[in-house]
């Protein structure tokens, strides 16, 4: 009985875990879906999620959930702004991404992770901080579940199902369907496709950073100007395994990932168990790259 | 005709390997020491050029073959007693069997995903390294292997003169052909006859095998071995900002990529190397988004008289 | 100079039937039409032949070895070669160096740079492209890279090419010339050709035998004459007339 608990509550947690990494591999999943386009700083936006959360914690009292909410209004506009700097050159006009652009970004990204993350030391230390902030546990029959992460679990949710729903039933979400589609046809369902592509880009970028935020909970101590270098690879690999462009994917991604780490914890070390975690990109790009669910 | 012949740049290059060669015994101390840690980031520039700079595959991990040198050169000095030039060989082969391990599975995919495998295959590599106490877990291995400037001078000089020739035999005739048709256009390339994934694999090799040669000096010459600074991210960075920086493929990019983005640090010894890193990032960025070609690819397209003198 | 065989070739891709027991054959120095409305398999066919993709099931052989296992550069070391349907150039790299990667990695194994760059220009020659050769690929016409498509393909030095849609987009007056152009080299060089196209001139005037497909099928076969009054392909084509847009 108390062995059943223990293994319940393991895989509680880790579905719990995997829906907070979902929704900080999102935004990434929504751009990359529409725009095609991998952005290698990914991690260093989650990081600023998470210490914007952090600043309106320590300033103004701000609870993570509320945190989300102002990280994810910021989000649009640092979206606006990245799209315009370094994808509007490579995309205007074009029908489709071209080999080279698709290179362009990933090295001028990847310029940028470096710049984020070692400005982030010096503008922030590169101490670990983090945000104290325990709303209190709840029981369920005979497990207790930390409320904070539970709301966290709720709104990350809430958030992957938002864009399901606007992608599917709005006229904008649609434009944005057909863009990942295909380019020229979102102009003629009437839509100009810069709008389109910096708009998606822009709600990636607000989930992403509010998942920086929702991501605090889980780590009350983890806060730390490099930890994009955990949580990018983290990202991508939930992308890959729930398939590029999949919305749902990044729940399925998200939960296959968290429990796949929450069980192998029990029988080895972290660093092993995320280290396995890693691998399960290779097997999934060899043989299913469109993703686990055809 | 753009089939490299030994230019001028060629000869550069070796009387600058020459003069570096006795620079040792010309030169102040200090000197030896700056251009030890010059000549080591030139390594390591050359051994990724390899496989980005020729093939336009994005190794974002490639430190990972850094630390495969290193633990190689610490675990067989620490456990063995091995000679550490031996130890740098030893780095150099399993560099060149990791590569040719990994890179039979990662060189499938394309751009993006092999891009994002190697920087997977890095950290796995970390935290794998991590929880083996036979490699000193996260303690790392300390080494007690002295101070050998001279040792260390002529062996990371040995690797770049190696690097530099391999370069340019490679870029010449047959095998440069068929490497700039992969570069441009794999699937066709693979029409007329290419056997793509072989010489993807041949570079993806050497590529691996010096960084590992690199990696392994690293931890001659800090007489240690630690997991985080090992397997840094930060050293990959480095090096595809050098060649980005100096210019893909090319073998006068490396060494100019490692001037421009090393020497200046020795200016900035008193800031942070966090500052340096901010702006080489910055560098990358622009120079990604504005100048693809880098240095020495810019000036090559300027002018066809220096085209030739740049081969 | 060996004769390319298909044997009852089938391809799925996800639940459809591409290519449904396709056998076709290619003797020795022959020119073999290959025409069919639009997703009639012939280009998945010419694809399974050249490499790119695998059988469902039959067998693809050259001569008496069996092809369809190999990869791509494999098959064109063995002397078959495609060329693309949307020109695929080298386009940083001279036309010249174009066809001089096809002339070292292609059968003849060439390694020799100077020599290498003589056989190039000399094919460049023959295709009447001399003027081209030292500018980028990527500054040709539509029509040139075609022509550099075919000079590489040649420059492997193979035996078989397929023609992926050569002739399409072409005036009445290039048709003319192009048609002309490959006779000559056909004459001059010496080589078994599958052509693939939808423009029926070139074909019928071209290929001494001709193939139908249809959803995957062949459907007829013979000389152009037999298949342009074959009830089959009539039937076939009427309901593709009307809608096909001109190749």
């Amino acid at each position: 009985m108390v062995a059943l608990a223990v293994i319940l509550s393991d895989l509680l947690f880790g579905i719990m875990l995997g829906c907070v990494f979902a929704v900080v591999a999102h935004g990434l999943n929504l751009i990359w879906g529409v725009v095609k386009v991998v952005n290698i700083a990914h991690g260093e936006f989650i990081m600023l999620g998470a210490y914007g959360a952090y600043f309106l914690n320590v300033f103004g009292g701000f609870n993570p959930l509320l945190s989300a909410v102002v990280d994810g209004a910021l989000g649009i506009f640092v979206g606006y702004a990245f799209y315009f700097s370094f994808l509007h050159r490579e995309l205007r006009g074009k029908e489709r991404i071209t080999q080279r652009s698709e290179m362009v970004t990933l090295v001028s990204t990847f310029g940028l992770s470096l710049f984020m993350s070692n400005l982030a030391v010096v503008a922030f230390t590169g101490d670990f901080v983090g945000i104290n902030w325990s709303p209190g546990t709840v029981a369920l029959g005979f497990l207790e579940l930390p409320l904070g992460a539970l709301y966290v679990t709720i709104l990350a949710v809430l958030i992957i199902s938002t864009s399901v729903v606007f992608l599917d039933r709005t006229y904008i979400g649609n434009a944005i369907k057909a863009y990942s589609q295909d380019i020229t046809a979102t102009q003629l369902v009437g839509a100009n496709p810069t709008k389109v592509a910096s708009l998606a880009t822009a709600l990636g970028f607000s989930i992403t950073m509010a998942g920086g935020a929702l991501l605090t909970v889980w780590i009350p101590t983890g806060i730390n100007p490099y930890m994009g270098a955990l949580y990018a690879p983290i990202s991508f690999v939930i992308v890959v395994l729930g398939g590029p462009g999949k919305m749902l994917g990044s729940l399925l991604g998200g939960l296959t990932l968290g429990v796949v780490i929450d069980v192998l914890q029990a029988f080895v070390p972290v660093s092993l168990a995320y280290a396995v975690a890693f691998l399960l990109l290779i097997p999934v790009l060899l043989f299913r790259p469109e993703g686990i669910v055809k | 005709m753009r089939i490299a012949g030994l230019g001028v740049t060629f000869f550069g290059l070796l009387a600058l390997m020459l003069l570096l060669l006795i620079l040792p015994f010309a030169f102040p101390f200090s000197t030896s020491v700056i251009v030890i840690n010059l000549l080591f980031y030139t390594a390591l520039a050359y051994s990724i050029n390899f496989i980005t700079g020729m093939t336009g595959y994005v190794s974002f991990g490639h430190v990972v073959f850094l630390g495969i040198g290193a633990y190689a050169l610490g675990a067989s000095a620490d456990v063995y007693g091995l000679d550490p030039v031996l130890g740098v060989l030893l780095g150099a082969a399993l560099g060149l069997v990791f590569a040719l391990m990994i890179g039979l599975v990662t060189l499938r995919f394309r751009g993006v995903y092999f891009a994002i495998s190697t920087v997977v295959i890095a950290l796995a590599a970390l935290n794998i390294v991590l929880e083996l106490p036979q490699l000193g877990g996260s303690q790392g291995i300390i080494l007690n292997l002295g101070f050998q400037p001279y040792s260390w001078y002529y062996t990371i000089w040995g690797i770049v003169l190696f690097e530099m020739l391999i370069t340019y035999y490679i870029n010449r005739g047959k095998l440069g052909l068929g490497i700039r048709a992969i570069k441009s256009d794999e699937d066709a390339a693979r029409s007329v006859g290419v056997n793509v994934s072989a010489l993807k694999l041949y570079l993806f090799g050497l590529s691996g095998l010096f960084a590992g040669a690199g990696g392994a000096v690293f931890a001659w010459t800090t007489s240690g071995v630690f997991p985080y600074e090992t397997f840094s991210l930060n050293f990959s960075l480095q090096m595809l900002a050098m060649i980005i920086i100096g210019g893909v493929g090319t073998a006068l990019g490396p060494i100019l990529g490692a001037v421009v983005v090393y020497l200046p640090s020795y200016y900035f010894l008193t800031v942070a190397i966090g500052t340096q890193l901010i702006i080489i990032g910055f560098a990358v960025v622009v120079i990604a988004l504005f100048i693809p070609e880098g240095i020495v690819g810019t000036l090559k397209r300027r002018s066809a008289s220096l085209r030739e003198l740049l081969e | 100079m060996p004769t390319l065989r298909t044997e009852a070739v089938s391809k799925e891709f996800g639940g459809v039937q591409a290519l449904k027991g396709v056998t076709i054959s290619l003797p020795a120095g022959s020119t073999l039409g290959l025409i069919g409305p639009n997703g009639s398999g012939k280009t998945t066919l010419l694809n399974i032949i050249a490499g790119l993709e695998k059988p469902t099931s039959g067998a693809v052989m050259l001569g008496e070895t069996r092809i369809d296992h190999l990869p791509a550069n494999a098959i064109v070391k063995l002397g078959v070669a495609k060329t693309h349907q949307i020109p695929r150039p080298f386009a940083e790299m001279t036309t010249r160096e174009n066809v001089s990667v096809a002339v070292m990695y292609g059968r003849r194994r060439i390694k020799d740079t100077k020599r290498s760059l003589n056989e190039a220009d000399r094919l460049l020659s023959l295709l009447g492209m001399d003027a081209r050769r030292d500018l980028p690929a990527s500054s040709l016409t539509v029509q040139e890279k075609k022509r550099l498509e075919l000079a590489r393909a040649l420059a492997t030095g193979a035996d078989v090419i397929l023609l992926d849609e050569v002739f399409a987009g072409l005036s009445s007056d290039e048709l003319r010339d192009s048609i002309q152009l490959f006779r000559k080299i056909r004459g001059e060089v010496g080589f078994s050709a599958l052509i693939v196209e939808h423009v029926m001139g070139a074909v019928l005037t071209l290929a001494e035998r001709v193939v139908v497909l249809e959803e995957g099928a062949k459907i007829a076969e013979g000389t152009p004459d037999e298949v342009v009054h074959n009830e089959a392909v009539i039937r076939a084509y009427l309901g593709f007339e009307e809608n096909d847009s001109p190749g």
